[in-house]
C-alpha cells in the first residue's frame, strides 16, 4: 500500500521536473529578453540589468540556479515590479484565490452532490426536472457572463453586493457564486448521471431485497459508488479554481493570484510567469495523487498496489 | 370426429408473422436520437446558428467594420416622442438626439447649436430642418439634478414646434440596426453573426485537429499498453498541468504576425486532444481484450489494421459524445482566451471579444452584452442537448425492441 504511493510521490515529482524544465525552456526561447521594449533601454543599462539577474551567463547556468532557487522554494525576482519578489507575489496572491476557490469548492460539493442525488432519486419528476434546467442553464453560461450579470443585478440593481475589490467579506460572495457557477452545475449533472447508473446496478437490487432500510442502501451503497467519477473530476477542478480564477479576479478586481498571473501576461514578466504556473503545476499534481488516495477510501476495488 | 368440424388454416395467416427490417447500428442510433426531441430541438438550433454564422453577415448592410460615427450606441429598442409627420424624436443617455421614423429607421443625428448652449441651466439646443424650415428642439435636463427636492416627477423635458414633452410616446423597435450598435457605431447584429462564424470555426477547426491527434495518439497507446502507455500518458499529464493561457501566450511570441484567430487554433489544437486521447485510449484498453480482436491478430492482420478497422469503429460512439461536447467548450474556451485580451485582433470578432468589450459600458448599455452572451448560450444548449440525445441514442445498453 505505502509502496505504491511512495512510487506515485516519486513520479510526481519527476513529472513536476520535467514541467520546470520545458517550462524554463520554453520562457527562454522567447525572442528578446526581459527588459526588451518597445523603446530600446541603453545598453549600459541593458548590461547592468542583465549583470545583476545573472542573465548573461550560458543557458545551463542559469537553469541550475533556477533549480536551486526552487529547491529553498526561491522563486527569484520579479522583472517588472522591481523590489518584489515571485515569493511575495504569491504569498499576497495565494490568500484571496484560495478564499474564493476555498469557498466555491465547499459550495459545489455540499449544493452540487447532493442536488445530484436527489434529482437522480426523484427523476423524472419536478424537483429532477427544476434542478437539471438549472443546471443546464449553468452549464450554458460562460463564467464571466455569469460575473458581469451578478454585478449588474446585485451590485448595480440591488446594491446589495460592492461592485469590486475584497475589502468587505461581502465582496467575496459575487466572485464565489460565479466562480461555482459552471462547476455546481456540472457536478450536479455529473453526479445525477452516475447515480442513476448505479441504481441500476444488481447490487442495489440486492441490497434492497435483503430488506435493508432505503436510507441505508442510498447511503452506504449507491452513494459512495456513484461518488467515484465525481471525485475525479473535483480534484483537477478545485486545483483549478483554488489557484485562482483570470477572468473572475478580473472582472471583481481581487488582488489575487489570477490576477497577478494575467498582469505578469501583459508585462511579459517571466520570472512571475513561471513560477505561478510552476506552482499551478505543483499544486494540480498534488491534488491527482489526493484524488488517487481518495479512490482507495471509497473504492475497497481499487485499493491500488494490492494486485502487485 | 368429422372431417367438416376442422378448418384449414389459410397461409396468408402464417405468412403474417411479425418481423421488423433488421437495423445497424448507426440506423437504429439514428432512429432513437429522431424520437428524442430536445435532441432534435438542438439539431435544429444548431443549423439555424451555423446558418446565420455563415450566410448571415452577407445579408446585412454593414460589414463588422463598419463605423457609423453618427450612430453610436444605439439600443434595439428606441423610447421615441412622436411628434407627428413621420418625425419621432430619440433620445439617447448620454443626450444625443435622433431622428426616427415612425417604421423605426434610423434617420439622422441632429447637431447641437453650440450658440445656444446653456451649461449653467442645462439646455441643449439642437438644429433640425434646412434652413427654409428650420427647427429647434429645446432640451432642458435641470431636472434630474434636484429631482426629489424640486418635486418633479421626470428627469427632462423636450419642446419642440412649441409643445412640450415629458414622457416618451412610444417603443420603436430599432429597424436600422435590430440589436443596437457598439461604441464605434458598429451593427451589432452584424458583429453578432461574424463573431458566431469566428467562433464556430475555430471551434470546429479545433475539434477536427483534436480528433484526428487525439484518436491516433489515444489508440495507439491503449493498444500498445505497458511501458509505451506508461510514457505516452505522462506526456498527456504534462501537457495538462501546463495552463493554456501560457501555450497561448508562447505561440503568440512565436509565430508573431499571425492574427489571433490562427494562433487560437493553435493553441486549442495542441492542448485539446489531450481529454480525447485519455477517452480514446481507455475505450480500447477494454476493446482490445475482446475475441475479434484476438481473432483478428491469430489470422495475423497487422496492428495498423486492427487499430483501424476494428478498434476505431467500435470506439466511435463515445467519440462523437465527445466530439459534440468539444465544440460548444472550444468555444468557451475561446470566449474566454478573447475575454483576458488573448484573442482574435480587432476588428475582427469573436462572440468572445464581443462580450468583453461589452463589459465596460455594462451598466448603461445591457444590450452590448445581452446579444454576444446570448448567442454563446445558445450555442453551448443546442450542443448539449444534442450530445445528451447522442449519448443515450448510442448507448448499447439503451438499445432495445
Amino acid at each position: 500500500m505505502s509502496g505504491y504511493y511512495i512510487k506515485r510521490i516519486i513520479s510526481s515529482l519527476i513529472t513536476l521536473f520535467i514541467i520546470t524544465t520545458l517550462i524554463f525552456l520554453m520562457m527562454h526561447s522567447i525572442p528578446g529578453g526581459p527588459f526588451t521594449r518597445e523603446r530600446p533601454v541603453p545598453d549600459e543599462i541593458l548590461q547592468a540589468l542583465n549583470e545583476k539577474y545573472n542573465l548573461d551567463a550560458p543557458l545551463y547556468e542559469q537553469y541550475l540556479d533556477y533549480l536551486k532557487g526552487l529547491v529553498t522554494f526561491d522563486l527569484g525576482p520579479s522583472y517588472s515590479k522591481i523590489g518584489t519578489t515571485v515569493n511575495e507575489l504569491l504569498i499576497s496572491g495565494f490568500p484571496p484565490s484560495a478564499i474564493i476557490g476555498g469557498f466555491a469548492s465547499l459550495l459545489i460539493v455540499v449544493v452540487g452532490m447532493p442536488l445530484g442525488i436527489i434529482s437522480a432519486l426523484k427523476q423524472n419528476k419536478p424537483v429532477d426536472y427544476l434542478v437539471m434546467f438549472m443546471a443546464t442553464v449553468g452549464v450554458t453560461i460562460p463564467s464571466f457572463v455569469m460575473a458581469t450579470l451578478i454585478i449588474y443585478f446585485f451590485a448595480g440593481q440591488l446594491g446589495w453586493l460592492p461592485t469590486f475589490g475584497n475589502a468587505s467579506p461581502l465582496g467575496y460572495i459575487g466572485p464565489i457564486l460565479a466562480l461555482s457557477g459552471y462547476s455546481l452545475s456540472f457536478v450536479s449533472r455529473l453526479t445525477r448521471s452516475s447515480m442513476l447508473e448505479v441504481l441500476r446496478q444488481d447490487y442495489v437490487r440486492t441490497a434492497r431485497a435483503n430488506g435493508i432500510r432505503e436510507y441505508k442502501v442510498i447511503a452506504k451503497h449507491a452513494v459512495k459508488n456513484a461518488l467515484i467519477p465525481v471525485v475525479t473530476y473535483l480534484g483537477p477542478m478545485i486545483a483549478a479554481i483554488m489557484t485562482g480564477s483570470f477572468v473572475i479576479e478580473k472582472i471583481f478586481a481581487i488582488p489575487g493570484m489570477g490576477r497577478y498571473y494575467v498582469e505578469s501576461v501583459t508585462n511579459r514578466d517571466y520570472t512571475v510567469l513561471m513560477g505561478m504556473t510552476i506552482f499551478y503545476a505543483a499544486f494540480y499534481i498534488i491534488m491527482v495523487l489526493l484524488v488517487d488516495v481518495a479512490y482507495g477510501f471509497i473504492d475497497p476495488r481499487i485499493r491500488l498496489g494490492k494486485e502487485n | 370426429m368429422a372431417d367438416n368440424r376442422f378448418q384449414f388454416v389459410e397461409n396468408s395467416y402464417l405468412d403474417d408473422e411479425i418481423s421488423r427490417p433488421s437495423l445497424t447500428y448507426w440506423q437504429d442510433a439514428w432512429r432513437r436520437l429522431k424520437k428524442n426531441k430536445l435532441a432534435m430541438l438542438g439539431v435544429i438550433a444548431i443549423i439555424m446558428i451555423v446558418f446565420f454564422g455563415v450566410v448571415g453577415p452577407s445579408l446585412t448592410d454593414y460589414t463588422y467594420s463598419d463605423q457609423v460615427n453618427e450612430f453610436k450606441n444605439l439600443p434595439p429598442t428606441l423610447e421615441v416622442f412622436d411628434v407627428g409627420d413621420d418625425v419621432n424624436l430619440y433620445l439617447s443617455s448620454d443626450y444625443n438626439m435622433f431622428i426616427v421614423n415612425d417604421k423605426g429607421k434610423m434617420v439622422e443625428r441632429l447637431e447641437i447649436d453650440k450658440t445656444k448652449k446653456d451649461l449653467i441651466n442645462k439646455i441643449y439646443v439642437y438644429k433640425y430642418g434646412t434652413e427654409e424650415n428650420y427647427k429647434e428642439v429645446v432640451l432642458d435636463f435641470s431636472y434630474n439634478l434636484l429631482k426629489t427636492k424640486m418635486g418633479y416627477d421626470y428627469d427632462y423635458s423636450i419642446e419642440y414646434d412649441g409643445t412640450l414633452y415629458t414622457e416618451f410616446t412610444s417603443k420603436k423597435m430599432n429597424k436600422t440596426f435590430p440589436f443596437g450598435t457598439d461604441d464605434l457605431g458598429r451593427d451589432i447584429l452584424t458583429r453578432v453573426m461574424y463573431g458566431t462564424r469566428i467562433s464556430l470555426t475555430i471551434a470546429f477547426v479545433a475539434t477536427m485537429v483534436n480528433l484526428f491527434i487525439g484518436i491516433i495518439y489515444g489508440s495507439v497507446s491503449g493498444f500498445e499498453g505497458g511501458r509505451v502507455d506508461e510514457f505516452m500518458m505522462r506526456i498527456v499529464d504534462i501537457i495538462n498541468s501546463i495552463p493554456l493561457v501560457l501555450y497561448v501566450i508562447l505561440i503568440m511570441v512565436w509565430f508573431r504576425g499571425n492574427d489571433g484567430l490562427f494562433n487560437i487554433i493553435i493553441a486549442l489544437s495542441t492542448v485539446y486532444w489531450v481529454s480525447m486521447a485519455r477517452l480514446v485510449r481507455g475505450q480500447m484498453l477494454s476493446l482490445k481484450e475482446q475475441e475479434f480482436v484476438l481473432a483478428a491478430r491469430v489470422i495475423g492482420v497487422p496492428k495498423k489494421k486492427i487499430i483501424f478497422r476494428h478498434l476505431i469503429p467500435n470506439a466511435m460512439g463515445p467519440i462523437i459524445v465527445s466530439m459534440t461536447m468539444m465544440i460548444p467548450s472550444a468555444v468557451f474556451t475561446e470566449a474566454f482566451l478573447s475575454f483576458i485580451g488573448l484573442g482574435v485582433s480587432a476588428p475582427q470578432a469573436s462572440l468572445g471579444t464581443l462580450s468583453s468589450n461589452a463589459l465596460s459600458g455594462l451598466l448603461t448599455y445591457p444590450y452590448q452584452l445581452f446579444f454576444p452572451a446570448m448567442t454563446i448560450a445558445i450555442i453551448m444548449l443546442a450542443f448539449n442537448f444534442l450530445g445528451d440525445g447522442l449519448r443515450d441514442a448510442l448507448d448499447p445498453r439503451l438499445r432495445k425492441g
